[in-house]
């Protein structure tokens, strides 16, 4: 394990040492005589081809190493050094970007935008996890995501939240992942970036607000385990339902389960799906006829979904620039209200109000079918989770939840049972 | 049963210890950071209440120095420690860091050593039944109350956005300014409420922050000018004549009526001009006055009168003066013009309250001032007209000088909240036309030229170059090529238009329907003066002391000069020499040719960022204080 230890650290170092010579500009920066000092950007400098493969070999390598560290060696303590690289080089030295989560946007906007060419790296960043996923479970939660990472790192009370609450708040992030979709594919926004939690603190340069909202998160995630990955993330989702047919996701006991019970309670995910016995089921006759109620009002659900959310669309719609700047000027008076530099900066670009208005109806536009999508699979979501809630799986085993469970690999060392 | 949870045994003690140093440390700093994220975003270090006064003082009394050093103190002590509190933030939020990371340790460590061995219990199961019965119940419930709480906001709001933005679109598209940036607006008479007091007063200097126009260099038409004008020099530029009409006249070219000259082209067609004065020792100094308020606008000079302004935040004065003696023989006092702001608008020290030069048609004067004050006195001082064409909200100070194209007068008025060029009638002020411009501020002046067949007005400002007809006010030509805060005027030579600004770049365009780049050139640029041409050489000046002669037809450096001091006044060509005084008032006299020849280098002893004014024989210069004729 030293071995591991020193020859991980070794790594680590190097690469370290590797980012900051990365750092170094094709053209130096200019000094100044009056010792003026050049503020550091706001946002990250785009990275230079061969650093973003680097971003790219650096994260296949995470994950080949976690991935190892828990089907190999079922190693929490592996885990935890991969998570601590993560936040100290895709956290802190990459600065949050490009993250897998945000990258969902890029692929979005790719796909709605033809005159948006999307950076490989984004790409890789959204396929690679998906892929070690499919097969392995979701290792890049475990701890090569830095968001998931700096969350474990502050758990140290961990409170078991109620399942049906669980349940409930488990819906927020499939809301969240339909706003950033219809967001990104009306090329509006990247709301999942702006509205990043932890990117901020990483950066060093969070807006009061926001860096409120990330420490608020590490406070919570003191009691309660990732609350950003349980509760709003939207990539979460996603490789939630790809977890869900894994291939080879991670199992508590190396052999056969003992049903010792040991590992009942260690997941503070509260991920563990225990033994359902025969007596604890509902009756198969009044299970049946619920479920299939339930499927049959999941179209009703779409179609109120989508008729409520696209009565909501010019709301939605005001996230929008030019939607905005062409309802300000919509309601500019000039003789008796003070010019925005909004309304300064269009005047001065040279396209007419005529064209920002024809622009911003077609916008709308946009947004009225894009609710109706929304709303209809909001819809969705809801008559499935409903319909999932009626339905019933004998379970023997203690097993980790495929989709729910994050692969950190707490659970591991509870069991006492020795592999073949 | 082997099991292989192992407990880690820890000092908890110490663990604990630190968790709580480490937290409480980092809680004081969270608080400290806090505080100083507060006072950074209260305080602007540029707009502190008691500078203002000071400035305000300041401006009042301009010749107190010793305030005026206090400000700067004030306004160093204000920036460092705003800077200081961004820096406190910083390595706050570094320290912060180091205290989470540490209590974060700490308190792993610490509940590490308390944990247990895995208890089995035989608690009771969580039913499966009532759980999802319940999960189900919540989301049915949530589910209803998005809803309810959607549809409520969404009705609340409901505007039918989309079918305002469309009849506003068409309500747009009727509308003439929408389908184009030219607009001619009838005239609107103003009245005049009071008249212009003539006093007596002391002199002035001015200064040109302003950035003018460039010369029309032809060589071709010189020969019915010649005949009339026999001062003009044979280098001098002819205009070209078109539709029976020159520009500029030749009574124009007999005098200086402009910022840079008749049509603020930067060419003198004086002749005999001085090359060899001294300030200090007075060596052919005729005569030097102090001017009463001072002011960065240039002299302008018709038959044996010359014309300059001074203004601060409470006086608006234009000043007469024999220029054969230096006698002041009028002040008139611009005040009580309806319209016109109780309070002049904000600028900085090195614009002031009356950057732009005067301009004459040879019966009136015009004056334009930083509140949007116009007026024109005949040449006795009497008011003709006076109006206020609306505070220009300018972050430096309005600084674009004036033009007279027959009887109108040519105002460019590119300001933060709408961008123009209007022509007043000269006889009452009225608005002869008016033409919006989709432009950003700009300190430029308008130069008139002629050019295949038209008198154009043409002005440089964030984002275009742009040509307008002088007698409709209707773009011509328009093309998108320079940015930033554009000071500097354009100059045109040979049917060719330069305009250049400060970290942008010095284009060469060849005007037309279809406005075309000729060459673009990145080496030397400037902020303040304009540049002049002379034949085929273009001479460029920067505000750092750098002179540069481009080959007009190619973009090829020819010569390139560097001066000790740097320049805000422009150049002006007189003689086929080119005058150039730098901000320490040396004037560098030098050949307009592809070689770099100085000629001579006379000083005047005083401080100026005026540009000069020429009749024959004589050479005006508006210093810091002093006003000084300059002559054989």
């Amino acid at each position: 394990m030293k071995k591991i230890f020193s020859i991980f650290s070794l790594f680590v170092l190097l690469i370290i040492d590797f980012a900051a010579f990365a750092q170094t500009q094709r053209f130096p920066r200019p000094e100044f005589e009056s010792g003026y000092t050049q503020p550091v950007a706001s946002m990250p400098e785009p990275r230079a081809g061969i650093f973003a493969l680097v971003d790219v070999l650096l994260l296949i390598a995470a994950l080949s190493l976690i991935t190892w560290f828990i089907h190999r060696k079922r190693s929490r303590t592996g885990v935890v050094i991969t998570s601590l690289f993560s936040i100290v080089y895709f956290g802190f030295l990459r600065e949050g970007c490009v993250c897998s989560v945000g990258s969902v946007q890029n692929v979005v906007l790719a796909l709605f935008n033809p005159g948006y060419h999307i950076p490989l790296s984004a790409l890789a960043f959204f396929v690679i996890p998906l892929v070690y996923t499919l097969f392995f479970g979701r290792t890049f939660c475990a701890g090569v995501c830095p968001l998931g990472a700096v969350q474990d790192v502050f758990l140290l009370r961990p409170v078991n939240l109620k399942k049906w609450l669980q349940k409930v708040l488990g819906l927020i992030p499939w809301i969240y992942l339909g706003l950033a979709i219809l967001y990104a594919a009306t090329g509006t926004d990247f709301i999942i970036c702006r509205y990043d939690p932890f990117v901020g603190i990483f950066r060093f340069n969070a807006t009061f607000f926001m860096f409120a909202i990330g420490a608020a998160f590490l406070l919570i995630s003191v009691f309660i385990a990732r609350p950003y990955c349980r509760f709003l993330c939207p990539y979460g989702v996603i490789l939630n339902l790809v977890s869900r047919v894994s291939k080879n996701h991670l199992s508590i006991t190396p052999a056969s389960c003992i049903q010792c019970k040991l590992c009942e309670n260690s997941c503070p995910l509260d991920a563990i799906n225990k033994p359902v016995e025969v007596k604890q089921m509902e009756g198969k006759r009044s299970a049946t006829r619920r479920f299939i109620l339930l499927g049959m009002i999941i179209p009703a659900l779409m179609i109120i979904g989508g008729w409520v959310v696209s009565n909501f669309h010019e709301n939605l719609a005001m996230v929008n620039s030019k939607v905005r700047l062409a309802n300000e000027l919509l309601h500019f008076d000039s003789n008796t209200m003070k010019e925005s530099l909004e309304i300064e900066g269009f005047r001065t670009s040279g396209k007419t109000k005529e064209e920002l208005y024809l622009e911003s109806a077609a916008i709308l536009k946009q947004f009225y079918y894009g609710s109706w999508m929304l709303g209809a699979f909001i819809g969705l979501v809801f008559g499935l989770s409903l319909a999932g809630l009626t339905r019933y799986k004998y379970r023997e085993d203690y097993e980790p939840d495929k989709g729910e469970c994050v692969s950190c690999a707490r659970c591991l060392k509870y069991c006492p049972v020795e592999s073949n | 049963m082997n099991n292989k949870f192992k407990l880690r045994k820890t000092n908890q003690f110490l663990w604990r210890n630190i968790a709580i140093v480490a937290g409480t440390f980092s809680f004081i700093i969270c608080m400290l950071v806090l505080v100083n994220y507060i006072q950074i975003n209260r305080i602007d270090p540029v707009n502190t209440e008691l500078i203002n006064s000071l400035v305000q003082r300041l401006e009042e009394n301009p010749n107190d120095n010793q305030l005026r050093e206090q400000i700067r103190e004030m306004d160093l002590l204000v920036r460092k420690a705003y800077f200081t509190n961004q820096w406190q933030v910083k390595a706050g939020g570094y320290l912060l860091l180091l205290g989470v990371i540490v209590t974060a340790i700490a308190l792993q460590m610490f509940y590490a050593g308390k944990q247990k061995l895995p208890e089995v219990t035989e608690s009771e199961q969580e039913n499966i039944v009532l759980f999802k019965e319940k999960a189900r119940e919540w989301i049915g419930l949530g589910g209803f109350g998005l809803v309810a709480i959607t549809l409520l906001v969404a009705f609340l709001t409901h505007k039918e956005l989309g079918n305002q933005f469309t009849q506003a679109a068409l309500v747009a598209q009727s509308t003439p300014e929408e389908k184009s940036d030219v607009e001619v607006v009838e005239p609107i008479k103003e009245e005049v409420k009071e008249e212009v007091k003539v006093e007596k007063a002391a002199e002035e200097v001015k200064k040109e922050n302003e950035k003018p126009a460039e010369p029309v260099v032809e060589d071709k038409k010189e020969e019915a000018v010649e005949k009339k004008e026999p001062e003009i020099k044979k280098e001098t530029p002819a205009p070209k004549v078109t539709g029976g009409v020159s520009y500029p006249t030749k009574e124009m070219m007999a005098n200086f009526p402009a910022f840079r000259g008749a049509a603020g082209q930067g060419v003198s067609y004086q002749k005999n001009i001085p090359t060899d004065w001294d300030g200090a020792s007075g060596k052919n100094v005729l005569w030097k006055v102090q001017v009463p308020i001072h002011a960065y606008n240039s002299p302008v000079i018709w038959g044996d009168k010359l014309f300059l302004s001074g203004a601060n935040a409470t006086q608006r004065e234009v000043y007469c003066y024999d220029r054969n003696n230096g006698k002041l023989l009028w002040t008139a006092k611009v005040e009580g013009i309806a319209g016109s702001p109780a309070k002049s608008p904000e600028v900085t020290p090195d614009t002031g309250h009356a950057a732009s030069t005067l301009t004459t048609d040879g019966k009136s004067v015009f004056a334009i001032f930083a509140n949007g004050d116009i007026t024109a006195l005949d040449f006795n001082g009497k008011q003709k007209w006076a109006k206020n064409l609306g505070v220009p909200h300018n972050h430096y100070g309005h600084s674009s000088s004036l033009l007279v194209y027959q009887d109108k007068l040519i105002v460019q008025y590119d300001h933060k909240k709408s961008a123009s060029l209007m022509a007043l009638s000269t006889a009452n002020g009225d608005e002869l036309w008016s033409t919006k411009r989709k432009v950003r501020v700009s300190w430029a002046s308008p130069v008139i030229a002629e050019i295949g067949g038209n008198t154009e007005v043409i002005l440089a400002a964030d984002p275009c170059v742009a040509s307008y007809d002088v007698n409709t006010g209707k773009e011509l030509w328009k093309l998108d090529c320079i940015t930033g805060e554009v000071g500097p005027s354009v100059a045109v030579g040979d049917g060719i238009v330069f305009a250049l600004n400060e970290y942008a770049s010095l284009v060469a365009i060849k005007p037309g329907a279809n406005p075309e780049i000729l060459w673009e050139a990145y080496d030397y640029l400037s902020d303040v003066p304009s540049p002049v041409i002379s034949g085929d050489n273009l001479i460029i000046v920067t505000s750092y002391g750098a002179v540069v002669c481009y080959d007009a037809k190619s973009g090829e450096i020819r010569w390139e000069q560097e001066f000790g001091s740097g320049f805000y006044a422009s150049p002006i060509l007189a003689n086929g020499d080119v005058y150039l005084l730098d901000r320490e008032g040396v004037m560098h006299i030098f050949k307009a040719d592809k070689e770099y020849q100085e000629i001579a280098a006379p000083a005047l002893g005083e401080k100026s960022d005026m540009t000069p004014a020429f009749a024959d024989g004589r050479v005006y210069i508006r210093g810091e204080k002093h006003l000084y004729c300059i002559g054989k």
